[in-house]
């Protein structure tokens, strides 16, 4: 896997994120092998905006498993952004199941305070929905809408 | 012309006004679609994948502030906060994933009969678009108009319903605050749409009217256009010349969807799922299952389900997130639920619930609550003889019933209907699946779904009077035109040069 010119982690909390993540290999399976994108830190939607995160990592389903290196990938399939709050709560979550629910609320229920993730494509719809990130979406507890009424 | 200057914008439920809005003139309008036509090669500069990154982005800036949004969307369209989620997530959904839809655009090479491919389909945008869109849905429909527009490179002029802009004004100074590439080739127009729609069918510059609207409104629509094109006569070479162009119209209109419940389902569930489809937004939803039909081996019991579920819902504050049922849009909308429950009193029919009005005499704070009418099944079939509330689109919280005898019977009754915009079927024998889907009389078939889905392959669209053109559609599909190229210079340029 290539990785970007920044490989350390620059905060404790991305490398608390990637620890937390590693337990919770499954996430990832629906993505096909190859696949890799970017986690992004911000701490505003201001810095989002300005694409100016305070972290970020990247993981690549090589078909094994995850890989979980720090720094932008060369080729990112998408990022996803995430507050530094919806991090720091993110990692409290004992189960996929709670963290999914979690995650999935950040999503619909973005707030500058309490936490939100947004992501940011960087390929085509279709070409994503192939690689099985429409699937990882709802594992993840994205785009949900069971309970949306 | 004299008209209005401003427009006051009332909170559906308490009446208070929300805000004041300068509204456009004949001048300001026409203003608008001059600067809306001479910037749109603007979006012409950009790709159609730049294009739909920007709305993806546009996207996630409405969802960092739909709080904001769906406060308006709940006092100035009255529905229910739990419903306004809805409201957003189609957008949003749509403008995030919006390059899904390069599939109906994408250049499509034809092989000849030798094997060549000398022809291609490229499909192009076909011009300035004006949009007229309803008042049951203060965001979705005229921001998806406006957005479809933008994404496949047309301009386009939006005219929100005067009685709920103010969402759509939201979004659109959002689109501001991003600086939205080639925003000068999309604006917002508030004008009422009697003598909107005239300036639109008469101004040179727009290609495309795409109105959701009344089937009766929309045919309204195209004999005043024929009214303005009969004054373009030119007959000075000793025949009728029309000197205006044609334009594309593009409605989407009623809906009388019929959904049907077989005898082979979970009752439960289903009355559940039917509830929603049939009263959410009080109803007032083109696509809102109307015509509700039940097999007769399970009707008794399932009528008492569905009244249970009906019961349930809460109707009252907007704002309350307990609240299934918000106020009605309008006066208009209430007369019309007792009109229709009137005239079905006198085919005897059985109300087994609601038909009851909360009437504060004022224009805000409207409620009929939710009604079912049982209408026999032999007052079905003959159109001219069913009550007005079988035939015609009830856009409000009234719903019929009616008991089918087999599946060929409940077909039938379905398809007794001048509408065709979605039909739904609940039921578990996957040999009668297939005869569903072929028989139904629908655009859009819906087979054991759950209601109100916002996935982006949703379609729109219908048959008979839902919608012209005819079909299911996805509004980029029907913005551009397929152009036919035969490039033969591999073939032939040794010859011609």
């Amino acid at each position: 896997m290539k990785s970007s010119v920044i490989n350390e982690y620059k905060t404790v909390l991305a490398k608390n994120y990637t620890t937390f993540l590693s337990k919770f290999p499954e996430i990832f399976s629906d993505l096909v092998s190859g696949s890799i994108f970017d986690f992004a830190i911000y701490n505003s939607i201001k810095s989002y905006d300005e694409k100016s995160p305070v972290d970020v990592f990247n993981v690549l389903q090589n078909g094994r498993g995850i890989e979980i290196n720090p720094g932008r990938a060369d080729d990112a399939d998408l990022e996803l952004a995430l507050s530094i709050e919806a991090v720091e709560k993110l990692i409290q979550t004992d189960t996929k199941t709670e963290y999914a629910k979690l995650l999935g609320n950040f999503y619909n229920f973005p707030d500058e305070e309490k936490g939100w993730i947004d992501f940011f494509l960087h390929k085509r719809t279709q070409t994503l929905i192939d690689m099985g990130y429409g699937r990882f979406a709802k594992t993840a507890g994205i785009l949900e809408d069971e309970n949306e009424i | 012309m004299s008209k209005i200057n401003e427009l006051e914008i009332k909170n559906k439920y308490t009446g208070e006004i929300i805000r004041t809005i300068p509204a456009d003139t004949p001048e300001t309008l026409e203003a608008k679609i001059k600067k809306t036509y001479e910037n749109q090669h603007l979006l012409k500069e950009m790709t159609f994948f730049e294009r739909a990154q920007l709305l993806s982005n546009f996207a996630s800036k409405l969802r960092f502030n739909k709080n904001k949004l769906k406060e308006l969307i709940v006092a100035e369209g009255g529905l229910p906060i739990k419903y306004s989620e809805w409201e957003l997530n189609i957008v949003t959904n749509g403008f995030k994933f919006c390059d899904w839809y390069y599939q109906f655009l994408d250049e499509k090479p034809l092989t000849s009969i030798e094997g060549e491919q000398f022809v291609k389909i490229r499909y192009i945008p076909q011009g300035l678009a004006a949009c007229v869109s309803p008042r049951n849905t203060p965001i979705s429909l005229p921001l998806y108009q406006m957005g479809a527009n933008y994404l496949v490179g047309n301009g386009a002029v939006v005219k929100p319903s005067t009685a709920c802009p103010l969402t759509m004004l939201e979004a659109y100074s959002m689109m501001k605050d991003i600086d939205l590439p080639a925003l000068d080739a999309l604006d917002i127009v508030i004008a009422p749409g009697e003598w909107a729609i005239d300036q639109f069918l008469s101004s040179p510059y727009i290609k495309i009217l795409m109105t959701i609207t009344a089937s009766h409104t929309a045919k309204d629509i195209l004999v005043r256009y024929a009214k303005i094109l009969k004054k373009s006569v030119d007959k000075s070479m000793g025949v009728a010349m029309y000197t205006q162009p044609f334009k594309q119209f593009f409605f989407e209109c009623a809906g009388n969807d019929a959904g049907i419940v077989m005898d082979d389902v979970n009752l439960d569930q289903v009355a559940k799922w039917n509830a929603m489809a049939s009263y959410t937004n009080s109803g007032q939803q083109c696509f809102s299952m109307k015509r509700i039909i039940v097999h007769k081996d399970i009707y008794d019991d399932y009528i008492e389900i569905l009244i249970k579920e009906i019961e349930k819902l809460k109707y009252g504050d907007p704002t309350d997130p307990d609240v299934d049922i918000g106020p009605l849009g309008s006066r208009k909308i209430l007369m019309m639920m007792e009109v229709m429950v009137a005239d079905a009193k006198k085919y005897n029919v059985k109300i087994y619930t609601g038909a009851e009005k909360i009437d504060t005499g004022e224009d805000y704070g409207l409620f009929y609550k939710p009604t079912l009418v049982e209408i026999k099944p032999e007052l079905c079939t003959d159109l001219k003889k069913a009550p007005f509330l079988w035939r015609e689109e009830a856009f409000g919280p009234v719903r019929s019933v009616t008991k089918a005898t087999d599946l060929k019977d409940a077909i039938r009754l379905a398809n007794a209907s001048n509408y065709g915009m979605r039909a739904v079927v609940y039921t578990s024998n996957l040999e009668n699946i297939e005869l569903f889907k072929n028989e139904l009389e629908a655009a859009n078939i819906y087979i054991n779904a759950r209601p109100m889905l916002t996935d982006i392959t949703v379609a729109l669209g219908g048959i008979k009077d839902s919608a012209y053109p005819p079909g299911c559609k996805y509004y980029p599909q029907e913005l551009v035109f397929p152009k036919y190229i035969y490039d033969g210079t591999s073939l032939n340029i040794s010859k011609i040069k």
